[in-house]
């Protein structure tokens, strides 16, 4: 049965092959992993990848962590969503980095990380990462590989064309995939065309400290605007985005919004916005907005809710913003290692089109506009067209660049990878990916200098490549040597979520960043206990506060009494080792919460609200030495209105 | 108790060290610590110069050091998760407590003392991140309690 499958499946594969390539006699060397490929990807015990892979969890919210070429994971980061097993968003520290306008929320969609650059090259500072649910960004430090800062965006939903970034990483961009009214109001949906609006955001983020803060927002049509990448070198000043949706559907969008021959990439200068904002162009509205920053010093978040942002209208600011019309409801917008290309996946389309950087400035400036779109120009697409990809295959989407002159865009109907050259835009290889790819990864192939060993495809669907696990089944990515001229498949590894966008770099730009430990004599956190001398418990009304300490292997105190039912019982604990790789866990019998994983010179808070008078055990969750199981102690509650005393070891 | 000797056998084949016979006593039950004759093993700090008496300023701020570092683990006057550090001057020479501190895992890899003492009390001491100055002051803090306690 299983060899009818597979047999049905090489027989549609070859049979694609054939439609596709036009007759490229189903290469069956491809199906299978290169000869040598286990060679290639064996990283031996105790050796090192030479890159890290971050690739973004989709549905899961989070960032994981691989090396490459093993495909190893390594972490995940907890970004958006909540994680149970880090304490991310139970413990009180914590907490305050998922509030938004809306309240807490405890889950995300992130699609794309984006690396903090220097010179449009990965500078190993900062991750960025976008959800796309209820509209954030959020800055990943790269030296703890800890979410940081968490900034909402107000005007917005569908936050998809984010968290790109300009060639220095002046600002991080998001734009709406799902307009709406601006400010959001109570109206018919049908009056879309009248009512809803898209937005463009640019955060402006601090060179030293990756602070993040809203800057401006430009109000454009009501289109849906999907990905983005900056210009870089000539185009330095611009930022390239692609939209579908140039119909302004607004119910079955899928046959809709596909009526029109070419939707746009929209080029903004984003210079020219800055120059119009400090002439005091733009307009403040009222727009609130939730701001999370994790302080280092305090290891502490906070939760701000702000208010108000400056918005630029085309109309009124001329120069900021054109229209390049471009085939089909495009998706990828990449911008080649030059910054003079710029790449669109039209996923309808039957060409891949690269506009010219140059061409676009040459026509803004002969003025050679075709009509204008709410106050915006729009150019003309054979004035502003560099080539076309011929028969790329069906349905591109995204672009990457391995800085040797070629490009490669994932093909997520034909399932493959097309590489091609910039020079003259032809076909140079194909490579199948099992199946359906969506974005694509070269390590710094989005950049100026591209390391271009390998190309990573991320897809959607494994089928029949890995062991089933019910109706389930993980998503993939798949590692392609492309140092030689024919790419060759080397590796499958699963992924957590739903891997989209994803960056690679090589390791030595982080590795010997890595923070190990936190400084015990740097923990100012409020509640901090540096010294088991410190420890105590203290009431305060009904709450009760422990000043905890681990270290291999006991905690201190470890007998409490005088507890009561109705107490709300805080356990702030430090972790007191100061030597790489020790965390503490923590856990107490019938916590409604999470537990906590107390790094060494840390200290966390977890809420704790006994129901039941009687004896509560709490114990370290973290093998941590040959006594762990020795690690843990007892609480007493009492009744409520008992008069038992607070009194502890 | 049946536990703790085959954890400490266990140990005891894994690092292959602590070439003392007194070590099974030790893991008996009684202090390994007297069985200190073999060969040292200092990396990080061949030499500590150490007056003869006591410098009280420098005494004071490693008992602070003291505090916060090590006390987690250490008591004065009685095995605690570690020794009693009280008399470990008199124990020890001052080469053995500056590497301890600064050159944890090293220690507790190669030098023969440490292992056997491993076997007693089970656990790898932590490195602390103490840097010298402070582990120099800790040092004349355990001078001035060994001199307390003579």
């Amino acid at each position: 049965m299983k060899r009818i499958r597979s047999l049905t499946a090489a027989m549609a594969l070859s049979l694609f092959a054939l439609i596709i390539s036009g007759c490229s006699e189903g290469d069956k060397a491809h199906i299978g992993a290169a000869g040598d490929a286990a060679a290639r990807v064996y990283v031996a015990p105790g050796k090192y990848d030479e890159f890290y892979n971050f690739v973004s969890g989709g549905f899961s919210g989070q960032l994981a962590v691989y090396g490459l070429p093993s495909g190893r994971l390594f972490r995940v980061i907890p970004v958006f969503s909540v994680d149970p097993e880090k304490g991310w968003g139970f413990s009180e520290e914590t907490k305050p980095m998922l509030n938004t306008s809306h309240g807490f929320i405890p889950w995300d969609d992130f699609h794309h990380p984006e690396l903090s650059m220097s010179d449009g090259s990965p500078d190993g500072k900062w991750i960025f990462g976008n959800a796309n649910n209820t509209p954030r960004v959020a800055r990943i430090d790269l030296s703890d590989m800890r979410t940081k800062e968490i900034i909402e965006l107000p005007n917005s939903s569908g936050n998809h064309s984010s968290p790109f970034t300009t060639e220095n990483s002046e600002y991080v961009v998001a734009g709406t995939r799902f307009s709406l009214p601006v400010p959001n109001q109570d109206v018919s949906i049908a009056s879309y065309k009248e009512n809803f609006k898209g937005t463009i955001s640019f955060i402006k983020v601090d060179k030293t400290t990756g602070a993040m803060d809203l800057s401006f927002q430009i109000l454009v049509p009501g289109f849906d605007y999907d990905l983005a990448h900056a210009g870089k070198g000539p185009s330095h000043d611009w930022m390239f985005f692609s939209c579908y949706n140039s119909e302004q559907a607004n119910t079955m969008l899928e046959a809709n919004a596909s009526q029109n021959d070419k939707d746009f990439i929209a080029a903004i200068n984003w210079k020219k916005c800055e120059e119009y904002v400090a002439q005091g162009k733009g307009k403040k509205i009222d727009a609130k907005y939730a701001h999370n920053v994790f302080n280092d010093k305090t290891q502490m978040a906070s939760s701000e809710i702000k208010n108000g942002v400056t918005i630029l209208t085309p109309a009124e600011c001329p120069g900021i913003i054109y229209y390049m019309p471009t085939p089909k409801s495009p998706h990828g917008c990449d911008v080649d290692p030059s910054g003079e290309l710029i790449v669109g996946g039209g996923k309808l389309a039957t060409v891949i089109p690269v506009m010219s950087y140059s061409k676009m400035i040459a026509s803004i400036e002969a003025k050679k506009f075709d009509k204008e779109i709410d106050g915006i120009p729009v150019l003309n697409y054979k004035d502003c067209l560099a080539g076309e990809v011929k028969k790329p295959g069906l349905g591109p989407l995204h672009t990457e660049f391995d800085g040797k002159g070629n490009a490669y865009t994932s093909m997520f109907v034909s399932s493959e990878i097309v590489k091609w050259s910039l020079k003259d835009f032809k076909v140079l290889d194909r490579a199948p990916t099992y199946y359906s790819i969506g974005h694509l990864c070269i390590p710094g192939g989005d950049s100026k200098k591209p390391w271009g060993k390998y190309v990573i495809a991320y897809n959607k669907i494994t089928k029949d490549r890995f062991l089933p696990t019910g109706p389930e089944l993980t998503q993939s990515a798949q590692l392609y040597d492309i140092s030689g001229e024919k790419m060759k498949l080397l590796l499958d590894f699963p992924t957590i979520g739903e891997p989209h966008y994803a960056q690679a770099l090589p390791a030595e730009l982080i590795q010997s960043k890595q923070v190990k430990v936190f400084q015990l004599k740097d923990n100012n956190h409020p509640y901090v206990t540096r010294s088991e001398k410190d420890c105590r418990v203290e009431r305060k009304g009904n709450e009760v506060h422990i000043y905890a300490t681990a270290i291999r292997s006991h905690f201190k105190p470890d007998n409490i009494e005088g507890v009561k039912v109705g107490d709300v019982v805080y356990w702030h604990i430090t972790n007191l080792e100061q030597d790489w790789d020790v965390p503490h866990g923590f856990a107490v019998i019938g916590n409604n919460n999470s537990e906590l994983l107390i790094m060494p010179g840390e200290t966390l808070t977890l809420k704790w609200e006994p129901k039941y008078p009687g004896i509560h055990p709490f114990y370290c969750t973290d093998f941590c030495s040959a006594l762990h199981q020795e690690m843990q102690g007892y609480v007493r509650v009492s009744a409520a209105g008992s008069n038992a005393p607070l009194t502890h070891n | 108790m049946k536990r703790i000797i085959t954890l400490a056998a266990f140990v005891a084949l894994a690092l292959g060290g602590c070439s003392q016979q007194k070590a099974e006593e030790g893991a008996a039950g009684q202090p390994a610590e007297e069985a200190t004759k073999a060969k040292p093993s200092y990396y990080k700090i061949q030499h500590v110069d150490v007056a003869p008496t006591v410098d009280p300023v420098m005494a004071k701020a490693g008992a602070d050091i003291f505090d916060v570092k090590c006390t987690a683990c250490h008591k004065l006057d009685e095995r605690y998760v570690g020794p009693a550090l009280g008399q470990v001057t008199q124990r020890r020479p001052p080469e053995y407590i500056m590497n301890m501190i600064l050159d944890t895992e090293t220690m507790i890899n190669n030098d023969d003392t440490v292992q056997c003492l491993l076997q007693t009390y089970l656990l790898k001491m932590p490195n602390q991140s103490v840097d010298e100055k402070d582990a120099r002051n800790v040092l004349e803090f355990l001078r001035k309690a060994g001199d307390e306690r003579k």
